[in-house]
């Protein structure tokens, strides 16, 4: 069989006004996963700092250890991650004077 | 195959796999969530590109999950047969819906049989008298508190023959919970049709009420169905997994149901009336789609698990 592949859309145009996480979402058969990021609009002036975290049970959360990248400006940004735990989320952190994102977020994963 | 007598045996119990279903003549298909997503993706509202358009109660339906059921206490639990299930999860928010759906149109009509084992769960939360809980009542070492913060699920199918007056969704819900965290596990079926985007902006449907329902033009649109009251084993703690079995028949020649079935309890549904549209919708031609959805009330995460799916037909 070839390997199987999903792509989730972990926020399809979400607004957000403060720091916030992704839902958790369980990638346990996949071997890689990659993140992409676009911040659509946004209001006040900085990035919207994005930091990958893992879990063991979906409930409690450390970070995987990939440097963060931060997304502004409608560019896509994206974070490859490989060899972690079951479950999977970003930490994102509103920079400088940013006051509210509207964001897509996607994850990629494959067998 | 025959059995030990030398009588045939059907191919469905011939297969272990198939053998815990009861299926028509046809597979359609047999949908085992250890192979994949097999087709089952998040529903979005209708839109032409600008995500803007999709109205507020369809923008965040929750993309599936393949799940190995792991829990803080125990790790893995597998599924019922393998290791994962599909899994769908609301938000940690009030009135939060996930609803997945598998597309098809049909080739003929007839009756047609969803099957499938599932489990309900709400997460795990840390707190010893969670939201929905009276200090009255407790803990008594049996009844699980999350219980009380499982909301719903609900099966439902998209139907529509090549006459665009001829849409319909046949709806069969199980309510666990009440908005304000009663028990109330009853199998209801709505007494409305489901709002659509074209209804939307025609001006048709009330979008002021919080507890706005993705199935039915009011919250309250909901009967229960004949011997539908039935307690479903939620088994004591967030972190143990019952597969249950649902078998649900409709018939789209007629777009009447037909019969419901969790675990032993089968409900006669042909007395159950099935709502119907007003509005004309085009491009649906041969339509045959398929939900399962999860809400929860209490703002705790709840989610459903299908170990696996069959759905047969007789044409």
């Amino acid at each position: 069989m070839l390997r199987r592949s999903f792509t989730a859309v972990l926020e399809k145009g979400s607004t957000f006004r403060g720091d916030f996480e992704t839902e958790p979402y369980e990638a346990g058969w996949a071997r890689e996963a990659r993140w992409f990021v676009r911040v659509l609009d946004s209001r006040g002036r900085g990035a919207l700092r994005v930091t990958p975290e893992i879990s063991p049970d979906g409930l409690h959360w450390c970070e995987e250890g990939t440097a963060a990248v931060e997304a502004e400006g409608g560019e896509m940004v994206s974070l490859a991650l490989g060899n972690f735990g079951s479950w999977l989320r970003l930490r994102c952190a509103m920079g400088g004077s940013l006051r509210e994102v509207r964001v897509l977020i996607y994850l990629a994963l494959k067998e | 195959m025959g059995s030990a007598d030398g009588a045939a045996v059907p191919a469905a119990a011939a297969d272990t796999r198939l053998s815990k279903y009861n299926p028509l003549s046809r597979i359609l298909f047999f949908d085992d969530f250890d192979a994949g997503m097999n087709g089952w993706c998040e529903l979005v509202g209708n839109h032409t590109g600008d995500l803007r358009q999709i109205r507020e109660i369809a923008r965040d339906f929750r993309p599936p999950q393949l799940s190995s059921c792991t829990f803080f206490d125990i790790g893995t639990h597998g599924s019922l047969s393998g290791t994962y299930s599909l899994k769908l999860a609301t938000r940690a928010e009030p009135n939060s819906l996930a609803v997945a759906i598998k597309r098809l149109t049909s080739a003929g009509l007839g009756l047609v049989q969803f099957e499938t084992y599932f489990s309900i769960k709400a997460e795990q939360v840390f707190r010893s008298r969670p939201r929905g809980v009276s200090p009255e009542r407790g803990w008594d070492g049996n009844l699980a508190p999350s219980e009380l913060q499982f909301g719903e699920i609900t099966f439902s199918n998209d139907i529509c023959s090549s006459d665009p007056r001829s849409r319909c969704h046949g709806v069969v819900r199980y309510r666990n919970t009440d908005p304000a965290g009663n028990l109330v596990q009853q199998w209801m079926h709505p007494t409305s049709a489901e709002p659509t985007t074209k209804m939307e902006r025609q001006g048709l449907v009330d979008l002021a009420d919080p507890r706005i329902d993705f199935f039915s033009a009011r919250p309250e649109d909901w009967r229960t169905l004949p011997d539908g009251g039935q307690t479903l084993c939620f088994n004591e703690t967030a972190t143990k997994v019952n597969w249950h079995y649902a078998r649900w028949l409709f018939d789209t020649r007629t777009s009447r149901n037909v019969e419901f079935q969790c675990n032993d309890r089968v409900m006669d549904l042909r007395g159950v009336p099935v709502p119907v549209y007003d509005e004309e919708y085009r491009g649906l031609a041969n339509l045959l789609n398929f939900y399962v959805a999860v809400r929860t009330h209490s703002g705790v995460r709840n989610f459903l698990h299908l170990d696996s799916v069959v759905v047969s037909v007789d044409w």
